[in-house]
């Protein structure tokens, strides 16, 4: 265990969330949501210092290694003779698009998804950070759920996780479901999203198109938010099939919807066109206001709440030159609200953007990490930046230019440094793609 | 003797009368009246819809109602791939005309990508041949390329097929019930057969009006379009309509140059690729970025690929048209989205190419023809479409 690591128990914090919200208690009577390296959910202990493992899950890719989707565990520890290496790899063989991960509210277990056949991996992190097991293996998602497919995003939830799925049973198209189960992995119940035939209550029946992708909560004001990307039917396929099939390039998400997070009820859909994929909401109290980037349209959106309580969407920046998509595959937000990272899928560029003025975002730096990059995840304080390379296995690059690695940087406020780099194809592990920090000490007395 | 109380008899009854009700699924018929989906599957064959012909049914494959449920459950079972993602009615989904809108081509396991459109269900009970290419000779057996192709469902072995049906409790006693013997490859062709062959539509507008007699039916305009159909358009040629009945096939391969376009012409282009990035917003992205993402398209020679003759190179089938309204986009390779693209494409001639089918020529339909046209092919979709829909639904999908 490294020296220097804090962790806060923001657990109890998170719970009292929880019960405010759950309570109808006003904004600012409870403590303050805290996100963790990743803006993940307020429900979750995070490593506010080193963090000491990352955990990549990982694509299986034809001819590299045993070709099979696997966890990969690199150690991240400065002073560690193995830093910046892989220390530990999982396969679960076979490949199943393997994509997201995400944590339970005790950090205890890794859940790991798969957009192909809908598998769902619990990996335990807590026996011993540094090498996760695999605990429990849910086969039967689409079954349990009703038809929604390709689990993507993992949100802790007080002793449960909410989990966004991407596709449907019925038709592979772009229609789906929120799904909820307890943390044992034991399914509890499935959530729609509204569609123009069935709003669920919801208004701005003319934005809603059912898709789905990720789920943010802020607690203190009761909402979620939920974005929407596509179906199996053109995530699953080629990326240069897609881009040449102009029906299939109709079959993208142009929504997010703002949801009760007690009931789970759809509030209002909000037109965001352009595929929005992650979402990340301020930390500050007095913030009530998310970013997504429109990964076509390659711009960022702010979704705030305007003077009279009103959830808006507006479009704030463009990510890159207009004009020149770089299909964002991920954003970023630093923990004091004042910058955000995004991360260029077409041309592997990291931007920082000054949003201190959240309507008025900047670019303000720029760095080349690969070829291609998707993910981007950054340490509590920010002063240390990961990215992996992989979008998805048939949207990568095949060309001469193709790469497939996970990098670590320092960040002084001035320049991104590399301080490792792991080839992944080299190393036989395959497509890096999601990453998750874990550390010993989050598990200490 | 045991005795049970009167209430318990009523709460009885009560259930009885609830599992007779939605037992077996029913379909509420236009005149409200409800007949399980099997049994009017049944009668949909003995008595074709207005406009069709009589159904052939192989001697070996008499149609009963226990094989028509099991090939519809096998039709929906995405167990029945290797990795239980894909099902028959994943790329032939019955709300999308039975084929797939939302794409040019379909996608298999693995999200591997297909050459050619899927071709809708409807109507296959009438297919001399089946495939774009016309490599198969009946519906008994076409179910094993797709079963097999790594790019379609990807079974390592057909074996693996009935490993997994074997597996399955909710087949017990299936096939037992319809073939008296266990499942095999014989009698999995049979049943998937059964079902296919019920999927028929017709009594559409069009039929109404031309074997029915009801002058009412269809409007002025489709009358003036079937004129053109049948007379200076010339698409009855290849399309033919009979005088009782019309299937809109001669079950030929053609040479349209709609492969010749897409395997030569688009292939060579260095054009940037106009992509639709959001509602209303398109983009030129340079091909070579766009091919840079994901495996290249393969190539597509047609009919060749089957025989190996050189002139059969870009042939491919022509298609029955009844609900072709529903069934987009179209051609072998779904590269027209629309009616219209379609009915301009041959106006124009079709595309240049030394095999061009001479049956294909300019036109000069102008733009009132043109809609007329639409509008004919607009008035061949049938009566029951929300009944094979909900007929489709009625089992369970295999997940």
């Amino acid at each position: 265990m490294t020296g220097n690591m804090t962790v806060i128990k923001s657990f109890s914090i998170g719970i009292v969330a929880a019960f405010g919200a759950l309570l109808g208690l006003s904004a600012g009577s409870i403590a303050p949501a805290v996100a963790d390296e990743t803006c993940q959910s307020p429900y979750m202990s995070p490593i506010v210092g080193q963090e000491e493992f990352m955990y990549v899950w990982t694509l299986g890719m034809d001819g590299v290694g045993d070709q099979s989707d696997k966890l990969v565990t690199i150690d991240v520890r400065p002073d560690s003779e193995t830093f910046g290496q892989p220390i530990n790899s999982f396969s679960v063989g076979g490949q199943h698009e393997a994509h997201h991960t995400g944590l339970s509210d005790d950090r205890r277990t890794l859940w790991a998804g798969t957009l192909d056949d809908s598998q769902l991996y619990l990996f335990d992190i807590a026996t011993d950070p540094s090498k996760p097991r695999l605990r429990k293996t849910i086969t039967d998602f689409v079954e349990a759920t009703g038809g929604a497919t390709g689990p993507h995003t993992v949100y802790a939830l007080p002793g449960r996780v909410l989990i966004t799925a991407t596709s449907n049973n019925r038709d592979h198209g772009g229609r789906s479901a929120l799904v909820e189960y307890t943390n044992e992995g034991d399914y509890i119940t499935t959530h729609w999203i509204p569609t123009p035939e069935d709003m669920q209550g919801a208004t701005g029946k003319e934005f809603a198109d059912g898709y789905n992708y990720d789920i943010r909560a802020l607690p203190r004001k009761n909402v979620m938010l939920t974005s929407s990307w596509t179906g199996w039917s053109n995530y699953m396929r080629d990326q240069n099939a897609v881009l040449n099939d102009p029906e299939a390039m109709k079959r993208f998400g142009h929504s997010m919807t703002v949801w009760n997070l007690h009931t789970r009820k759809p509030i209002k859909v909000l037109q965001v066109p352009g595929a929005p994929l992650e979402i990340r909401w301020a930390l500050k109290k007095e913030h009530n206001f998310a970013f997504t980037h429109a990964s076509l349209t390659s711009k960022l959106w702010l979704i705030y709440e305007d003077d009279a309580g009103e959830w808006q969407a507006k479009e704030v920046a463009d990510i890159g030159e207009p004009g020149s998509p770089t299909f964002p595959g991920s954003i970023v937000i630093t923990n004091d609200d004042n910058f955000l990272w995004a991360q260029g899928n077409a041309d592997g560029i990291s931007r920082l953007f000054d949003i201190s003025d959240p309507h008025h975002p900047k670019a303000i730096y720029q760095k080349k990490i690969g070829s291609q990059i998707n993910m981007g995840s950054s340490s509590w304080d920010g002063s240390r930046l990961y990215y992996t390379s992989s979008a998805l296995s048939k949207w990568d690059r095949s060309d001469e230019e193709a790469e497939q690695f996970v990098r670590g940087y320092n960040w002084d406020s001035k320049e991104l440094k590399q301080t490792f780099s792991v080839d992944f194809i080299a190393e036989n592990l395959g497509r890096a793609h999601n990453m998750r920090f874990g550390a010993h000490s989050l598990y200490a007395g | 003797m045991v005795t049970y109380p009167r209430s318990a008899s009523i709460v009885l009854a009560a259930i009885l009368w609830t599992v007779i009700c939605i037992w077996p699924p029913h379909f509420v018929a236009a005149d409200g009246s409800t007949e399980d989906f099997d049994q009017r599957a049944l009668a949909r064959v003995a008595t074709p819809p207005l406009g069709l012909p009589k159904v052939f049914i192989p001697g070996n494959n008499p149609l009963t109602a226990a094989k028509i449920a099991l090939g519809r459950k096998l039709f929906f079972d995405r167990r029945l791939s290797h990795n239980r993602t894909m099902s028959c009615g994943m790329c032939h989904i019955p709300e999308q005309g039975f084929t797939n809108n939302e794409v040019a081509t379909p996608i298999g396991v693995r999200g591997r990508s297909l050459r050619r459109n899927a071709p809708t269900s409807y109507n296959i009970a009438y297919l001399e041949s089946m495939f774009h290419d016309a490599r198969d000779t009946s519906l008994e057996t076409q179910i094993f390329g797709p079963l097999l192709a790594r790019e379609e469902m990807a079974n390592p072995s057909i074996g693996f097929v009935f490993a997994t049906i074997e597996a399955a409790p909710d087949y017990e006693d299936l096939f037992e019930t319809a073939f008296d013997e266990p499942a095999n490859a014989h009698n999995l062709g049979l049943a998937l057969a059964s079902y296919e062959r019920t999927i028929l539509s017709a009594n559409s507008p069009f039929d109404q009006w031309k074997y029915g007699g009801d002058e009412s039916a269809v409007s002025a305009q489709v009358k003036l379009g079937f004129s053109l159909f049948t007379g200076k358009a010339g698409c009855a040629a290849c399309h033919l309509i009979g005088d009782e009945s019309a299937l809109f096939t001669d079950h030929a391969l053609h040479n349209t140059g709609i492969g010749y376009n897409s395997d030569t012409v688009i292939r060579a282009s260095e054009e940037p690729v106009q992509v639709e990035i959001a509602p209303g917003i398109v983009i030129p992205l340079a091909r070579k970025t766009v091919t840079s993402v994901g495996l290249p398209r393969l190539r597509d020679l047609g009919r060749m690929e089957v025989t190996h003759d050189t002139s059969d190179l870009f042939l491919f089938k022509t298609p029955i048209l009844r609900n072709v309204a529903l069934s987009a986009p179209y051609m072998h390779d779904g590269s027209l989205r629309t009616l219209e693209e379609v009915v301009r494409f041959y106006d124009q001639g079709g595309h240049p190419n030394p095999g061009l089918d001479p049956l294909v020529q300019t036109l000069k339909l102008g733009d009132n023809g043109i809609t007329a046209l639409v509008a004919f092919l607009e008035s061949l979709t049938g009566d029951n479409v929300a009944e094979l829909e909900a007929d489709g639904r009625s089992t369970e999908i295999g997940n």
